[in-house]
């Protein structure tokens, strides 16, 4: 065979930082649906009404007084519900959903590190997921008690909760197929359940430590072990950087269709 | 996987060609099993520039060995080596194959240019947009259209996952089934830009179960079958060995024991089973059969009600390459 070379087009490496913002381009409309975004926001928007319905009852109507109603309300219907779901959602579906359709093998097979598609990934469902979390969170927090220091303390929770499950759907996003499936057993049985059951186990939930940020900084009963403000920020924040790593490794060993 | 089962004995390909003096794709007893299932089994070629077909009936194997190419998965057992190195692992090997798969699934809520504009980036062209641009006028779509890939054809899909696949200029282009879904005039162009691509010294590797396909898409054929290879040559000697393998033939007629003996008699077939309303006779030269069937029934005063050939389909043509049967 004759061979007609011709002249090949310029190409240079590709660095993380461009890897890892093609990849939140790409996977931020991917994740982001018309359907998801009104079932999660109609959630959101759920949880605002009552907050918004409690906030307005008389308050000789009410057995707690108003900071710890609104902490209660905002810890068993925003970080127990809103928080994991929504994460669960854009989180598992930034990698799953490209595996399962396919679509994954635009980004697995380029002269691309693995880790700033895990990163890209992780960024892509975080962006979406918290303005659907602490919005409404915060919101219903504080139409229930108007405090400074209980909103910071809501914000901070519901960061750190969104950033921690983000990671962790991530990681099983990229482990398992139905991984929503398996996503809303992990948030129903270990998260609702066994973390109430005891202090090991509720040391290793997301939730735990959100809950403890609050108790830390308004004095409200809610944490279900003792640490410090810090630790509460800071172990949700572990685990997310951890399953990223895991994620990252993930990739590299995965089958990809 | 610690041990595989062994493969089934093969007889050897009737049609092998010396190896190519410079691979740029290299197997060497290469396996992959999924669970019980033995997808790949044994296999070892190697591929230079220029168009190959990899011909197979479905699930003979074919998407699973080109995804083993690409490094989407890695053998249970042997080696795989694309430009002397595994693109598993090798991310400057990465960014020298293009692949077509057959998976349909694109980024549906973005126009093509974007797509393949995101494919270039991807592969850190210099000028992704220009390059895009130039990928999409190879496959004729326009770079312009504002159209999501969620409401293409299943045509213009396949087209916008080639214009994908050459963005990065790649020394080895790996096309699983791609004419799939296309009209056959961009069957046709499609055909002549793969050779093109071939003439430039690229290796395309592409698959097909369509035996006419292959017959349109180059010389050098490798056969798959059943996970293992079954043939590798030229194609027209390939086709000369489907001509020359037994064929099977059942006739319908009133007398079946008359004719199958006359059959034998003759030479015309070389084995013959006798069934209630006719016979099934396996022979080896249809043009002679064909010509003296008829006056053959006339001579012993039989009708022939039917003629049906019982081995015309794909399948059987790979049985036979597989077992000689």
């Amino acid at each position: 065979m004759t061979a007609t070379q011709e002249p090949r087009r310029e190409r240079r490496t590709v660095g993380s930082v461009a890897a890892l913002i093609i990849t939140f381009q790409v996977l931020v409309r991917q994740i982001v649906t018309r359907s998801r975004l009104i079932a999660l926001g109609l959630m959101g928007a759920i949880v605002v009404v009552v907050g918004w319905a409690v906030g307005m009852s008389d308050s000789t109507d009410r057995d707690l007084d108003p900071l710890e109603q609104s902490v209660r309300i905002s810890v068993n219907l925003g970080l127990t519900v809103v928080v994991p779901v929504v994460a669960l959602v854009f989180a598992a579906g930034a990698l799953g959903d490209a595996r399962d359709d396919g679509t994954l093998v635009y980004l697995w097979l380029r002269p691309m590190r693995r880790w700033p598609v895990a990163v890209g990934a992780f960024a892509a469902a975080l962006v979406v997921a918290l303005p659907l979390t602490v919005i409404p969170v915060v919101a219903t927090a504080a139409l229930i008690e108007s405090s400074g220091e209980l909103v910071t303390a809501v914000a901070i929770a519901t960061t750190v909760a969104v950033v921690g499950y983000t990671g962790l759907f991530l990681l099983l996003g990229s482990l398992l197929k139905r991984s929503i499936v398996w996503g809303l057993a992990y948030i129903i049985i270990w998260e609702g359940v066994a973390a109430g059951l005891g202090r090991a186990a509720a040391r290793l939930s997301i939730r735990g430590y959100a809950r403890s940020v609050i108790t830390d900084r308004v004095g409200v009963e809610v944490a279900s072990f003792d640490i410090t403000q810090g630790w509460g920020i800071v172990a949700p924040l572990v685990a997310a950087t951890a399953a990223i790593m895991l994620t990252t490794w993930r990739l590299n060993r995965m089958d990809v269709a | 996987m610690s041990s595989l089962p062994p493969p089934p004995p093969v007889s050897g390909s009737r049609i092998d060609v010396p190896p190519v003096a410079e691979p740029m794709v290299e197997l060497s007893n290469v396996s992959k099993v999924f669970g019980d299932v033995v997808a790949v089994s044994d296999v070892s070629f190697t591929v230079g520039p220029g168009v190959t077909a990899l011909l197979g009936p479905n699930g003979a194997g074919k998407s699973t060995l080109f995804r083993m190419l690409c490094g989407l998965t890695p053998p249970s057992q042997g080696q795989v080596r694309v430009l002397g190195s595994d693109a598993r692992r090798d991310r400057e090997v990465r960014g020298r194959i293009g692949l077509i798969g057959q998976e349909d699934g694109l980024f549906d809520q973005l126009s093509a240019g974007r797509f393949v504009e995101i494919a270039a980036m991807t592969h850190g062209m210099v000028d992704p947009k220009a390059v895009a641009v130039e990928a999409l006028a190879e496959v004729e779509l326009d770079p312009l259209e504002p159209k999501p890939l969620g409401a293409y054809s299943k045509g213009m899909r396949q087209r916008v996952k080639v214009a994908a696949g050459l963005v990065n200029d790649p020394d080895v282009m790996v096309l699983d089934e791609p004419l799939t879904g296309l009209d056959p005039v961009q069957r046709r162009r499609m055909i002549a830009l793969f050779h093109r691509l071939g003439d430039q010294g690229r290796c395309v590797l592409v698959s097909s179960h369509v035996l006419d396909e292959v017959a349109r898409l180059g010389s050098r054929v490798l056969v798959i079958a059943q996970g293992r290879l079954a043939a590798t040559g030229d194609y027209r000697a390939l086709r000369d060995l489907m001509d020359d393998r037994p064929h099977r033939i059942r006739l319908r007629t009133d007398d079946p024991r008359t004719l199958a003996a006359r059959l034998i008699d003759t030479g015309t077939a070389v084995a013959v089973r006798v069934e209630t309303d006719g016979l099934v006779a396996d022979i080896l030269d249809v043009d002679r059969f064909g010509r003296s069937l008829a006056p053959l029934a006339r001579d012993i005063g039989i009708r022939l009600h039917e003629v049906e050939p019982l081995d015309d389909d794909l399948e059987s043509v790979f049985r036979y390459l597989v077992e000689r049967r």
